[in-house]
């Protein structure tokens, strides 16, 4: 939730016509905004999210506040955003997401997982999903999880994360639930 | 017929149109001590001044002391003799106030069941308060997040969330304006799996991990994307107001920008900032004495800022602020 999304601009709340008072400005509000214990955010983020919010500011505030980077960035992003247009005929070819033999078991799930280098914080973090719960699925602790409403969706936030085909995988780890 | 046909209550608040006369006023704010009855009478107090017509309504039922506010001894006829169908007319519970344009419907703490109202007795008694002839109907709300306190923050056309300088009040501010907000969505939900997942949000410990608005459209998302566009309409409906009230200095007077920035990013909530009151001595020696600040030269300065957001609020004005 707290990680801000988007670019330099719209992380310090400003149109990239911004002047480089505005910056000056933006940076300082945000920087009042995501302070330690500021009363308007410290209980609504973590402190892990306000710690990397404060990262994400900061960067935003060195590129946008130096003329040179801040050439250089909007030349990129500029470019960025023509990529697309011109790939739009013909969108590069995407690797099929992976699927497992049936059915699928937590084990199994962990192990994709970490073949492919990829952290339980790290999916917890993009998916809001809490970590105890990752876990739980990959211990096969199937009585310490939510109803299948709610595991559905989080079994396939990890299989989108770790390359699985989300509906395919949530489907397989469910069937062995039902026949319990 | 769908689920949501099938189960959903009689329209329970008709909410006033965003386009219509902005009427009806509510003051919330989650905490008590924090000035919301001082604040709903010297607003009152201050539109009556201004020439608008004006009905103070004492919605904190079971713990009312309005007319305290106001320097008036409790009324012999209160809401809860209009609940109780004591009198018919809600307008027979309207006492004046000894200034010219401000009534006052008093609360119910004569009724002890008061505060636990049923549904029918919330209608009828929101339903009567729409048909008052009077330009604005000010309403202030008890402390909690009781859904008797967050039906009438939401059947209001502006509704005003007062917090002050400190965490216990943002926070409960938070929890307030979050509360609100299911509330709504849950009304406005289709289908039982979406309802339900609403009320997993409710649930601070929830084990899907639901903290915020935006985390709960995401589950919606994945459940049902044509239920999720029509929270998705609700969220951008809810639209509360923030008053920041006991301010010290300009850093307290910053937090009501912070909250507007902080509720959009990362609740996904377009709150908005009505304004500030400063704090001042003036302001407690008056609420000692039974009277009213506006009406002492002393308290000249959170006059003013009443006064300011009183005229912001009538003529649909936020305080400005070049940034989101």
């Amino acid at each position: 939730m707290g990680i801000l999304p988007g670019s330099h601009y719209e992380v310090l709340g400003l149109a990239s016509s911004a002047t480089s008072e505005e910056v000056e400005e933006a940076y300082r509000r945000c920087s009042a905004l995501y302070a330690e214990g500021a009363l308007a955010t410290y209980s609504l983020l973590e402190p892990e999210e306000l710690e990397l919010t404060r990262t994400r500011v900061d960067a935003a505030y060195r590129v946008l506040r130096d003329p040179e980077r801040r050439r250089e960035y909007d030349a990129r992003t500029t470019e960025a955003e023509a990529e697309p247009a011109e790939a739009a005929e013909e969108p590069p070819p995407r690797p099929d997401p992976r699927v497992l033999p049936e059915p699928v078991t937590g084990p199994d799930l962990r192990r994709v997982r970490e073949g492919r280098g990829v952290g339980l914080k790290e999916i917890a973090l993009a998916s809001k999903i809490g970590i105890r719960f990752l876990e739980y699925i990959e211990a096969d602790r199937h009585a310490d999880l939510p109803a299948a409403v709610y595991l559905r969706g989080f079994l396939q936030e990890y299989a989108r994360a770790v390359g699985l085909d989300p509906p395919r995988t949530a489907a397989s780890y469910l069937s062995r639930l039902a026949k319990r | 017929m769908s689920a949501a046909q099938s189960v959903a209550p009689p329209e329970l608040f008709p909410s006033a149109s965003p386009h219509g006369p902005r009427r009806i006023w509510s003051i919330g704010g989650g905490k008590g001590g924090i000035g919301k009855s001082l604040l709903a009478a010297s607003l009152g107090a201050q539109l009556a001044r201004m020439g608008k017509r004006v009905v103070l309504v004492d919605a904190d039922l079971g713990g009312a002391n309005l007319h305290t506010c106001l320097g008036l001894s409790g009324p012999p006829l209160t809401l809860g003799d209009f609940i109780c169908r004591r009198v018919e007319k809600i307008e027979d519970v309207a006492v004046e106030t000894g200034r010219p344009g401000l009534r006052l419907i008093s609360g119910a703490s004569d009724f002890l069941s008061a505060a636990n109202i049923n549904y029918a007795q919330k209608v009828r008694v929101l339903n009567r308060i729409k048909t008052l002839d009077v330009d604005v109907v000010l309403m202030d709300l008890g402390a909690g997040t009781a859904y008797n306190i967050i039906d009438f923050f939401l059947a209001s056309d502006v509704s005003l969330l007062v917090v002050v300088p400190e965490p216990t009040s943002i926070e409960n501010g938070y929890r307030f304006i979050k509360s609100a907000l299911y509330r709504r969505l849950r009304r406005a939900a289709v289908g039982e799996d979406v309802r339900r997942i609403v009320d997993c949000a409710l649930d601070a410990k929830n084990p899907s991990g639901i903290r915020t608005p935006l985390d709960l459209l995401t589950a919606v998302e994945r459940e049902d994307p044509a239920a999720a566009d029509v929270l998705r309409r609700e969220l951008r409906a809810y639209q509360p107001r923030f008053i920041v009230n006991q301010v010290r200095g300009e850093a307290d007077a910053a937090i009501g920008h912070q909250l507007v920035t902080a509720c959009a990013r990362h609740l996904g909530i377009r709150a908005t900032y009505a304004g500030f009151v400063r704090y001042d001595d003036a302001v407690w020696r008056a609420v000692r004495q039974r009277r009213l600040f506006l009406d002492d030269r002393e308290g000249a300065r959170p006059a003013e800022d009443v006064q300011k957001i009183a005229a912001g609020l009538l003529q649909g004005e936020n305080l400005s602020f070049p940034w989101s």
